[in-house]
């Protein structure tokens, strides 16, 4: 989660950095040297990495990610230790002693217990905690699984349930909650279950394809060649068929395994990381990265492999806050040269986005820069559909998505062209409607970089749904999840969703906390029953941008593209025109409302070329919908022509904006059609003395008399006003010169 | 001569008469003809023509002494009409039509003068002004040939059987001069909008225009309402599907069967020579080899859809070199600017647009090449909002409001709305003879009004009992007017008034709900 913020942040910095890359890590590494260390370990279950050392284990959190981050430390008794993770609720410690043992100590009361397996023959590959309903954590054995659970009064490990079946080796991921469990001579054929809190899925046993070789003899499958990759709450599973050098992928459902093609690899060591939904490929013998989105059918990379680059040196930081962090400890953090070898063989790759250096003890988490890829298509539709579905840095795709809408229309690319990007960011937005994902309000435009204090604490746990209700009084349902970068300890990810494309834009929530005070605030368990913590205000790290969601609304489309784009265009303004119509239909087809403010720009633009008659058919035929501020402003632009004037009068009537229309009326001179409309529509609140001085202008004394006689009968005591008085008198010096 | 026994054939009893003079020609004595430049019917002997001119230009003359800027509009004789109409300084029109004996108002002043409007408008149009022909052949040939040969086939479309069929109290339910529009939703209306916009933008740099018409409807201008009036009109009568398809008939309640009526019409229509009279007569240069070349955008079925769903047409000649047609050219009231007229159909869909001449190199030769280009770019639009009209097209009837018989002329845009052509005939002639008088009326008090205080619209309301009990009603405000006959309405004029309020709240925006 804090990803979004940091990366934003540091990227402000670094994004003059010019070096050609479209992944980058930032210059920093969390360091994890302790004296003494015996391995590193990664709790992907609590995006924890651990480091035991001789009667203690250190341990760094990695969500957020901060480099500066103090390690815990939990005492631990002496011993080989295979492997280590935390339960979810982190209150127990499990070390896998051996392969026929595993120990636990709770760290509330230091106790300690051991479960050991019950014969010989088996051993224990690994475990895993879970948070599914059955049980708590599970053995995988050569034998098959067990599942266990804790039971607090004996304080030890109940088996609830085993499955029986060969296992040669396993693969798991706690962000898709599913083992998979590879058998047979080749290890190619691989069973597997989802332990979600929705339950036990099993898969259908299916097979790996694998190329054979010219020598006939069969390759056989490692775990180094599986890779369970979640990219919008979807999951696949990639393979490495080092034979045809291809990595094929393979998505699950709940009932079925679909191979979903394949994709080239140009080394024989492949390693996989997500950023923000985005699959890195990295091909670590090349040295460089491809990267797809696998979001539509396309296998096509996003742009062309590029090295992995370092970026950002503390000097070239401008953010004030990190920076002054930063120089003072500077001379800790530098990095020397050998420590800085891209795809080091040390390199070890963790699920989903972050980089260990095992010699150096230093980890990195993976970056995209949307500006680089950005700039490196020209397909204008394809790069706003891409920065459209970015969660991660929001802000950023956002501020990109408008930057790049603004440069093709200033740029008069073809009509048919923009009117394809305004149609990505028109169904965009109406997507993030309908999932409530766009968050109202926001300011995303005015939000700088860099610089800006912020009171938002980003929460550390997800999977909340929290209503707001805002000044309007409308209530706004945020639901959110983890998304799929998945830092969320209670992931909640159901497994037969996953088809299903909403889950796609489950994003993180942060809720602005200034926002927050004053309003009520509801947080209701929408679909998972968990606890949440929306304000977490011991984080220190100041967040940027609570933006969740790329999505740009007709109104930021005013306010950050036709507004400033008009005010740069030179020429005919019939190009925007054009542009605006497109936009129109768009929001049309997606039923999205457009503010009158966009109306307004409209008209004034077909005014200032005098495009009258077209002007005209928009009103009439409610491409531009009626409105109090439409209205007005076909009359301020009527001043010009009358015909135009007369849609803005006919408009405010038709709108029963009866005052308006009645005040209009007696200034354009039609002062006794304008009393016959108010004594229709009671309107009572235009002055009487306005209808009497136009008819005293017009010089008429028979309408003077009229206006008079009809403010005597119907405004009881006018004929004591000092109105009365004068238009009478006036009235009477009138009558005698005619008379004389 | 073919056209002077023509002529004589539909110079009946009930005849009407057509002149065209320049007040600045022929001013000595003896010269008189060299003011004519147009007279139907052709063949009436000079010295009756000398009459009805003598005394129009007598009138005119007279009457400039009260009232310089607007002299004579009409006079009503014992047995004739004279409606005048200044067409260009100096240059007048002037049409008499005999009264009937059976009906007191026959005619309507003003109706007939939309006629001799129109007629010039569509002349201007496709050959620019009269006084600039005049200028550039101060001899009149040119005018005269041209002058001729277009009102000629323009009043071919007023030929019913023999007899030319000037507008009448039948059809005080029409307003010529106007243009009809088909009533589109917000989501058409934009994939209107959409099209216009990427058509605009498809010609490259060029400054084009374009008009789009369903049916006899039109959808979409981009041009001054006094371009649009003269393209729409000139669409609904050459142009749209329903004048292509022979034989079929439009339905636009102005136009009569403009095809129908093959063999009458030509009896006008192909006299392709000028008589006499019009060339050598009184100018010896070399007037026969002008007439030849006279082109008449309103001459009958002569253009044609072609595969690529252009509209194509001979009359504007061939290009010497390619033998491809000639692509029509039409002048811009507004903008004064010559432009190429390129006509676009696809099934009920008919989409002009106009490119300056000025800014097309290669003549035809890049106009194709431009026409094609627009033709890829908006064809897939073309079929989405050719679909979506044709979904939401109402039919013929579309427009008619039972119980009532009615027109709406909204004359700051020129738009003009009516009751079905069908449903108006089941009007008793009663009914009919009431509103033309009442539009007498109302045409009368509007022009008083446009003098008395300029810039200050009249509002209006008149409701008049007819002979047969049917109520008349005509209402006027800022612009707009509504006329309305109930014939099957109630005793009471509150019954007529409630009416009037309803559908003027349904279809008018409550634009003539006053009181």
């Amino acid at each position: 989660m804090s990803g979004k913020a940091s990366s934003s942040q540091l990227s402000s910095g670094l994004s003059g950095s010019g070096a050609l890359s479209h992944v980058y890590i930032p210059y920093l590494p969390l360091r994890c040297n302790v004296p003494g260390s015996r391995g590193l370990f990664y709790d992907d279950g609590n995006k924890l990495l651990l480091s035991p050392a001789s009667d203690q284990v250190f341990c760094w959190k990695t969500v957020p990610f901060d480099p500066m981050v103090a390690p815990t430390s939990d005492s631990l008794t002496e011993g080989p230790i295979v492997s280590i993770r935390y339960s979810l609720d982190l209150k127990f410690i499990a070390v896998q002693r051996s392969d026929q043992e595993i120990q636990f100590w709770d760290r509330g009361s230091g106790e300690t217990f051991s479960q050991r397996c019950k014969s010989e023959s088996e051993s224990i590959l690994g475990f895993f905690w879970t948070d599914c309903p059955l049980c708590d954590i599970v053995f995988v054995k050569t034998s098959g699984l067990d599942l266990f659970a804790y039971n607090s009064e004996s304080k030890s490990l109940q088996l609830v349930e085993t499955r029986k079946l060969n296992v040669n080796w396993y693969v798991y991921t706690h962000e898709s909650r599913l083992v998979l469990l590879a058998s047979g001579m080749q290890c190619k054929t691989f069973t597997g279950f989802q332990l979600s809190s929705a339950g036990i899925i099993r898969l259908p046993k299916f097979e790996m394809a694998m190329a054979k070789s010219e020598a006939n003899n069969k390759p056989v499958l490692a775990a180094e060649d599986i890779f369970i990759v979640t990219v919008y709450g979807r999951i696949y599973c990639l393979q490495v068929d080092r034979i045809a050098m291809l990595l094929h992928s393979y998505r699950f459902y709940r009932d079925v395994v679909v191979q979903q093609g394949s994709l080239p690899i140009y080394s024989s060591k492949v390693a996989v990381s997500v950023v923000d939904n985005v699959l890195l490929v990295h091909q670590v013998d090349a040295k460089v990265v491809i990267l797809y989105d696998i979001y539509a059918d396309s296998r096509a990379p996003i742009s062309a492999p590029l090295p992995l680059l370092f970026r950002g040196f503390p000097r070239s930081n401008s953010s004030s806050l990190r920076s002054n962090r930063e120089d003072t400890e500077s001379s800790e953090v530098n990095i020397s040269d050998h420590e800085a070898i891209i795809y080091g063989d040390d390199w070890t790759f963790l699920v989903p986005d972050l980089i260990f250096s095992v010699s150096n003890q230093l980890l990195w988490k993976i970056h995209l820069d949307l500006e680089a890829i950005s700039a490196s298509s020209s397909e204008v539709p394809s790069v706003l559909e891409f920065l459209q579905r970015r969660k991660l840095e929001a802000s950023k795709a956002k501020q990109l998505c408008l930057s790049i809408a603004r440069t093709v229309i200033l740029e008069r690319r073809p009509v048919s062209t923009v009117a394809r990007a305004i149609d990505v960011l028109v169904s965009s937005y109406s997507h993030s409607i309908k999932t409530g994902n766009y968050l109202k309000g926001t300011k995303a435009g005015k939000t700088l970089p860099s610089g800006m204090p912020h009171t938002t604490g980003p929460k550390l746990s997800a999977d909340s749904s929290a209503s707001r209700v805002d000044a309007i009084g409308k209530s706004i349902k945020y639901e959110s999840s983890a998304g799929v970068d998945s830092e969320s300890p209670n992931r909640f990810l159901t497994f037969s969703n996953s088809d299903s494309e909403e889950d796609a834009s489950f994003f993180d929530s942060k809720i602005d906390r200034g926002k927050l005070t004053g309003a009520e605030t509801s947080v209701s368990e929408a679909r998972s029953s968990l606890v949440n913590n929306p304000l977490d205000a011991n984080l220190s790290e100041q967040q940027e941008s609570q933006l969740t969601s790329p999505a740009i609304s007709p109104d930021e489309m005013y306010s950050f593209v036709f507004a400033p784009v008009e005010e740069e265009m030179v020429g005919e303004p019939s190009y925007l025109v054009a542009i605006i119509v497109e936009f129109l239909r768009s929001a049309n087809l997606e039923k999205v409302e457009v503010r009158p403010n966009l109306y307004v720009l409209t008209i004034q633009l077909l005014a200032r070329s005098e495009r009258y008659a077209e002007l005209g058919l928009f009103v009439l035929n409610k491409i531009l919908e009626p409105s109090k501020e439409v209205a007005m402003q076909l009359l301020e632009s009527g001043r010009q022509n009358s015909r135009t004037r007369k849609l803005g009068l006919d408009m405010l009537r038709q709108l029963s904006l009866h005052e308006d229309y009645v005040l209009l009326l007696v200034q354009e001179g039609y002062y006794l059609e304008a009393l016959r409309y108010a004594r229709k529509y009671k309107v009572n609140t235009v002055r009487a003395s306005l209808f009497l001085e136009a008819a005293f202008i017009s010089n008429d004394s028979q309408h003077l008399a009229a206006v008079l006689r009809f403010f005597t009968d119907f405004i009881p005591g006018f004929r004591d006003t000092s109105d009365h008085n004068t238009y009478y008198r006036i009235l009477s010096e009138m009558n005698s010169y005619i008379a004389a | 001569m073919g056209l002077a026994s023509a002529s004589t054939a539909t110079t009946g009893p009930e005849a009407m008469q057509l002149c065209i003079f320049d007040l600045r020609r022929g001013q000595n004595e003896g010269q008189e003809l060299d003011k004519i430049l147009f007279f139907y019917p052709a063949d009436l002997p000079f010295s009756a023509q000398f009459s009805v001119i003598g005394l129009s230009e007598g009138l005119i003359t007279f009457t400039r002494i009260f009232s310089p800027e607007a002299a004579c509009e009409a006079i009503e004789a014992d047995r004739h009409s004279h409606v005048f109409y200044e067409a260009e300084p100096d240059i007048w029109m002037v049409m008499v039509v005999e009264k009937s004996m059976e009906y007191e108002a026959k005619w309507r002043t003003d109706a007939l003068r939309k006629v001799l409007k129109e007629v010039h408008s569509l002349f201007v149009m496709f050959h620019g002004s009269v006084r600039a022909m005049l200028d550039k052949d101060p001899g009149g040939v040119l005018a005269r040939s041209h002058l001729y040969s277009f009102v000629m086939d323009y009043l071919g479309d007023f030929l019913v059987g023999k007899k030319l069929l000037m507008p009448s109290f039948r059809d005080s339910l029409k307003e010529r001069g106007t243009v009809q529009m088909l009533t589109v939703g917000r989501e058409a209306a934009i994939e209107v909008q959409s099209l216009v916009r990427v058509l605009e933008s498809s010609a490259g740099n060029l400054p084009c225009h374009s008009l789009i018409l369903f049916q006899d409807l039109l959808v979409s201008t981009t041009l001054s309402p006094d371009d649009t009036v003269n393209l729409f009109a000139y669409a609904v009568l050459r142009l749209t599907p329903h004048v292509l398809s022979s034989g079929a008939s439009s339905w636009s309640y102005l136009r009569k069967g403009a095809t129908a009526n093959v063999s009458s019409s030509s009896i006008l229509s192909d006299s392709g020579t000028v008589p006499e009279q019009y060339h050598g007569s009184h100018n010896n240069s070399s007037a026969g080899d002008n007439s030849s070349r006279v082109i008449r955008p309103l001459k009958l079925d002569k253009w044609s859809k072609g595969n690529d769903g252009f509209l194509a047409t001979d009359i504007w000649g061939a290009e010497p070199s390619t033998g491809v047609s000639a692509t029509p050219t039409v002048f811009l009231h507004q903008s004064e600017e010559r432009m190429y007229l390129c006509a676009h159909q696809h099934k009920s869909l008919t989409l002009l647009f106009l490119i300056p001449v000025s800014s097309v190199l290669n003549g035809e030769q890049g106009l194709s090449t431009v026409k094609q280009q627009v033709l890829e770019n908006v064809s897939l639009k073309l079929l989405k909002v050719e679909e979506k009209l044709s979904k939401g097209w109402g039919g013929e009837n579309a427009y008619h409001v039972s119980g009532y018989r009615y027109l709406l002329v909204d004359g700051d845009r020129n738009v003009s709305r009516a009751s079905p052509t069908g449903k108006v005939t089941t009007l008793s002639k009663e009914s009919l003879l009431a509103l033309s008088k009442l539009r007498e009326e109302v045409d009368r008090e509007k022009s008083r009004a446009q003098w008395d205080s300029p810039g200050h619209e009249k509002e209006l309301e008149v409701s008049i009992r007819a002979k047969n009990n049917a109520w008349v009603i005509a209402r006027v405000t800022r612009g707009k007017e509504l006329y309305m006959v109930l014939e099957k309405a109630n005793e009471t004029l509150l019954y007529a008034s409630d009416a009037v309020e309803k559908f003027s709240n349904r279809y008018c925006g409550g634009a003539f709900s006053l009181n």
